[in-house]
């Protein structure tokens, strides 16, 4: 059973000083506000190819927690080599054999941010990044930072800004607003729902 | 009549002493020491002229008892005498010394039994120097402690019959006695501890769990209020919490050793964890926390060693009790060879094998015994010097019975074959008969 008595400390305390850290962790809002199911966001770390974006992490946590680490993945698309650039899957020892009960959501979620910073393209979790991240770094900064760009800027954005965005490509507004409610308002998801009808 | 005693002897003064000749006491009734009223000896009889004991007084000369080659004590007794409630507040640090040599002058006499003997100077005295010392003075040491004044203030003040205690620097109270330093010195050493253990408690109460992040000692049922010590590092757990952690299934892959038996902050590896009521502040008190469980533990019989019918994989570094119960597996296959040839020997050589059942001495006396009797009523008839009124088997049959109860009442009522009368053969199994029987064989 989840220890909902710590995770909602957790949360509280995570949440208070969320001007210094930047990292915020939500409840998961299409899961009946259920405690375990919950989406953290860190920004990108300075002076890398991530900077500049907020990048969403999906979390879940299992029965076991604390004594169980949380699962984690990236919902945004990150090119990274230890982040798999399909399924956001993330390849951290304290996300698996080396979590401590003593660590929370949120030093797991600063642990993520300084992968993000720091890659280890010698244990990759994708090796399409990680050969590239070895043979041709520029190519990879490059496509690291469009990525960013393209994914993790969008969320920075307001709805109406969004909105517009997509009223430009030449969707009506009410179906813009409507896809973009229902995708919980993923620019790039309602851009995708829009394109497939 | 045994002289030693100047005594009268209570009994035989109301005609009913059943000791006669033998009696210890005086049964001397014209004996006038006997007679002596001891309380008016020390200044007030509360019978007065009623009083069935003489009404004299003890020549102070007479005295030539160690007291009274001590002068200088009895100068001290006779003015803290003259105060008549012992207050001592001030003069706490003067009054200690005069209490030693008090007590070690214990046959100092008081102002009161001087001013008896004032009252009547012309009497002679009727005793000899051993029955004086029976009529000593009150010893300061003596006086009971005011319980008024010890829990904050005696309404009597300096009226107060009692003894006013000193002040405690440690609980406030005035609870030290005066006149007794042991009393002094064991109040001081249990109210600093108990001092201590509530800081202790203090400290403690702020502490969180790492993992539940709560207060330790803020948990909802009390057996979640124990912190958790690991024997390898410091950092504060409650005890649900890390037994949680260490005993948690390995998931993904989570390495037993080297994950789950580390302290979950600092990722030492611990083997042990202790409970306790109490965080420590420093490492002797974690060392003595950790002693005392372990303590605790030693007196506990091991479960899984079962007494020596199971087996325990901590072996002989295991916390609990391994006891060899007579008729176990380990008893039977390893011990019994041991006990055997010993015992050829001689048959108080019982004690030479105490030290292969480390705790279980008795009880192996005991078997030993039941054994050696059993086989004595044997149906191969040895004969023994003392079995020679034991003779058919009814006897036999009573006397196991008796060994069994007898057994039951030391503690093995559980152990199941060697008590099951029923079955004589089934007792004698373990050891074949006939090599049994040899060293008995006289």
């Amino acid at each position: 059973m989840v220890d909902f008595a710590r995770v909602q400390k957790e949360l509280h305390e995570c949440n208070k000083d969320i001007e210094v850290s930047g990292i915020s962790i939500k409840l998961k809002e299409d899961n009946n506000n259920s405690l375990t199911h919950l989406t953290g966001t860190i920004p990108g770390p300075l002076a890398t190819p991530y900077e500049g974006g907020n990048f969403n992490i999906d979390i879940v946590l299992p029965d076991g927690y604390p004594f169980e680490p949380p699962r984690m993945q990236f919902a945004t698309k990150v090119w990274h080599p230890n982040i798999s650039s399909q399924s956001g899957a993330i390849c951290l020892d304290i996300l698996k054999d080396q979590w401590s009960p003593a660590l929370t959501l949120k030093t797991a979620l600063l642990s993520v941010q300084a992968l993000l910073s720091a890659p280890e393209p010698d244990d990759p979790q994708d090796a399409v990044v990680a050969q590239q991240y070895l043979r041709d770094y520029q190519t990879f900064a490059a496509t690291a930072r469009y990525w960013t760009e393209t994914f993790a800027r969008s969320s920075t954005l307001g709805i109406e800004d969004k909105v517009k965005k997509l009223v430009e490509m030449g969707f009506p507004e009410a179906q813009v607003r409507s896809t973009l409610e229902s995708v919980g308002g993923d620019e790039n998801m309602a851009l995708e729902k829009l394109c497939s009808g | 009549m045994l002289p030693s005693n100047g005594l009268l002897c209570k009994f035989y003064a109301r005609g009913a002493c059943r000791k006669g000749d033998h009696c210890e006491f005086s049964h001397d009734l014209n004996n006038t020491s006997n007679k002596l009223c001891t309380f008016y000896q020390r200044g007030v009889c509360s019978y007065g002229s009623r009083c069935r004991y003489d009404h004299v007084k003890v020549s102070r000369s007479h005295s030539s008892i160690p007291s009274s080659s001590s002068n200088s004590s009895q100068f001290l007794v006779a003015d803290s005498v003259t105060q008549p409630s012992w207050t001592v507040s001030g003069g706490s640090t003067v009054v200690p010394s005069v209490t030693s040599e008090l007590s070690t002058s214990s046959r100092a006499f008081s102002r009161t039994a001087k001013l008896a003997w004032s009252q009547r100077s012309g009497h002679h005295s009727l005793l000899d120097t051993a029955d004086v010392e029976e009529y000593k003075g009150p010893d300061p040491a003596n006086h009971s402690m005011c319980p008024y004044a010890a829990a904050g203030s005696c309404p009597r003040g300096k009226k107060c019959p009692h003894v006013h205690g000193d002040l405690c620097p440690s609980c406030g109270k005035h609870c030290l006695h005066p006149f007794r330093p042991d009393e002094r010195q064991k109040h001081m050493k249990t109210c600093e501890k108990e001092r201590k253990h509530l800081e202790a408690l203090t400290l403690s109460q702020e502490i969180e769990c790492s993992v539940c992040l709560e207060r330790v000692l803020s948990k909802p049922t009390a057996a979640e209020r124990k912190f958790g010590l690991l024997s390898d590092c410091e950092h504060p757990f409650c005890i649900s919490c890390i037994k949680n952690w260490r005993s948690s299934s390995p998931a993904s892959g989570m390495d037993v050793k080297s994950t789950l038996r580390a302290c979950p902050i600092c990722r030492k590896v611990s083997y042990f964890v202790v409970p306790s009521a109490i965080w420590f502040s420093t490492k002797e008190e974690k060392m003595e926390i950790v002693d005392n469980y372990k303590a605790k533990l030693r007196a506990i019989d091991c479960k899984h060693f079962n007494f020596g019918n199971g087996t325990c994989q901590f072996g002989a570094s295991c916390f609990y009790k391994h006891t060899v119960k007579p008729g176990s597996y380990l008893w039977n296959s390893t011990l019994m060879p041991e006990i055997y040839s010993s015992s050829l020997t001689q048959m108080d050589s019982v004690d030479d094998y105490s030290s292969h059942t480390s705790a279980d001495v008795d009880s192996d006396c005991v078997h030993v015994l039941f054994k050696y009797l059993y086989k004595s009523h044997s149906p191969l008839g040895m004969q023994l010097e003392n079995d020679s009124d034991v003779e058919d088997s009814e006897d036999e049959l009573a006397m196991a019975e008796e060994m069994a109860l007898f057994l039951t009442l030391m503690g093995f009522q559980d152990s199941d074959d060697e008590l099951d009368l029923s079955d004589y053969d089934d007792f004698c199994n373990p050891w074949s008969y006939d090599n049994f029987c040899d060293p008995w064989n006289y």
